[in-house]
């Protein structure tokens, strides 16, 4: 073997050990996504085929909402029977393998939004709204997270509870697993393994000069493919005539999974309505957002609406691919919608079986082998 | 509260516990509907927040559903959270379906 040959083995061996360190863990597996429908069903969509390869009939009533999947994309967690109950469904073999009936002795219990794993997958973390069912009334009571161990099978009660503050609709674990980020009014992090209150950052009660509170509808949990959540608010500049386009403003709040920062990134004069939106795992400055119209928007350091298309249809929710080329739009009626990012053009659709409405089930990518 | 004129008993009640000083009595919507069901009056059903129509769901039966599962608008749309589960059951899909839907009414 001559000299070239020797540094031609010896850089493909050196290529080739440090290969699995530097690729993402998810070049191994295949991007999967999981969403539901009416009446209670769920649905494994091969994002590659665009094309459902599995579909599940989750027990009792329905109808799907929040969806939370474990680390290795097995067991889809789901919160079902109009809030009150999350089921756990195993991808492989279709079986209900976990089960929570929130409500409790004399207690009216539901889950609007709020639901998602720990980061080991060992832990439920569920958002719960209660009252007291009394004679001759409904009592509210403080609102609470219950935890649930996931290996509790099909009658879990939940390992601890703690209170929270009001209004909580979207949970989400730090990437490290020690957070609980509870988004409300205002934005709290919780410890994970205790449930103490650790801070508050300020959203709805900011102190923006010249501001109305801001409005964020805070439903959809699409973070996973960027580790960064996403949503539009909306207020008004009091300092400007309410007649004036100028005073009407849309933004996005952004909070950093992995950091802990919260950004509030104001970027057009309210144009247009967006319910949730998705940040481009490959560049954290690009996010989309969908209702009626598909919007990409830099938010950078001179944040602005880059494009903007309208849609066949309204659609409640979106997330993205993995290396950031297309995205995914869901919830409302019964298609899954399929747009380049770049061109902003459709792609395709995936209609889901049954003809159901998804109405407010969020889609969650899960990478799996 | 001198413009608003109470429609129904719970209203009354309230305006006659204000003129007695006895507020603090009266337990408003909020307190005695269970969660989820809202309690204000947000444009986005008939309307839109610019006063029109373009930023609705589009077509309506898109929305249909994602308000009656959360009890966004219990004026609007009957609530399968909590008060009337059954409303949309065997009709899945409400732009296919919405023949089926029937009015509800108060249970006795």
């Amino acid at each position: 073997m001559n000299g070239t040959a020797i540094l031609k083995t010896w850089a493909v061996a050196a290529v080739a050990a440090v290969l699995p360190l530097i690729l993402p863990i998810h070049a191994a597996a295949k991007e999967y996504l999981i969403t539901g429908t009416k009446p209670n069903l769920l649905f494994l969509i091969d994002l590659q085929a665009r094309k459902v390869v599995r579909q599940y009939k989750i027990p009792k009533d329905g109808p799907p909402f929040s969806i939370s999947a474990s680390p290795d994309g097995k067991i889809a967690y789901v919160v079902t029977n109009h809030s009150g109950a999350v089921s756990g469904i195993d991808l492989d073999t279709g079986k209900e393998v976990f089960r929570a009936e929130l409500p409790g002795r004399q207690e009216l219990v539901k889950s609007i939004g709020g639901m998602t794993l720990s980061r080991d997958g060992k832990e439920l973390f569920v958002m719960e709204s209660v009252s007291k069912l009394l004679p001759g009334e409904y009592q509210v009571q403080p609102p609470r997270v219950a935890v649930y161990r996931t290996d509790a099978g099909l009658r879990a009660k939940p390992a601890r509870t703690f209170n929270t503050p009001r209004r909580i609709a979207v949970l989400a674990p730090s990437t490290d697993g020690k957070i609980l980020y509870g988004l409300g009014w205002d934005l709290y992090a919780f410890d994970a393994a205790t449930g103490k209150l650790l801070n508050t950052q300020k959203f709805f009660n900011w102190d923006r000069p010249n501001s109305s509170r801001p409005d964020l509808l805070n439903f959809w949990p699409m973070y996973e493919q960027s580790e960064i959540y996403a949503a539009p608010y909306y207020y008004s500049r009091t300092d400007i005539p309410q007649n004036n386009p100028d005073s009407q403003k849309t933004g996005l709040l952004m909070l950093d999974l992995r950091t802990g920062k919260m950004s509030l990134v104001d970027f057009e004069n309210t144009s247009a309505t967006i319910f949730s939106a998705a940040v481009n795992p490959k560049n954290p400055k690009q996010v989309f957002g969908v209702y009626v119209t598909l919007s990409r928007i830099n938010a950078g350091d001179s944040p602005k609406l880059e494009k903007r298309v309208f849609l066949d249809h309204s659609y409640y929710v979106i997330d993205i691919s993995a290396d950031g080329s297309e995205c995914y739009l869901g919830g409302t009626m019964n298609d899954v919608a399929v747009y380049s990012t770049e061109t902003m053009k459709k792609l395709g659709d995936i209609r889901l079986p049954g003809g159901g409405d998804m109405a407010l089930s969020v889609l969650r990518i899960v990478h799996r082998p | 509260m001198k413009h608003l004129k109470p429609l129904n008993k719970s209203a009354q009640t309230i305006d006659d516990a204000a003129a007695a000083g006895r507020l603090e009595e009266v337990h408003t919507m909020q307190a005695k509907v269970v969660a989820g069901c809202a309690t204000v009056f947000d444009p986005g059903w008939e309307v839109d927040g610019f006063g029109g129509v373009a930023s609705l769901c589009q077509p309506m039966e898109a929305d249909l559903y994602g308000c009656a599962d959360p009890c966004w608008w219990p004026a609007q749309v009957p609530d399968t959270m909590n008060t009337y589960p059954e409303f949309n059951a065997g009709s899945p899909s409400a732009a296919r379906d919405w023949r089926n839907l029937q009015q509800v009414y108060p249970k006795k």
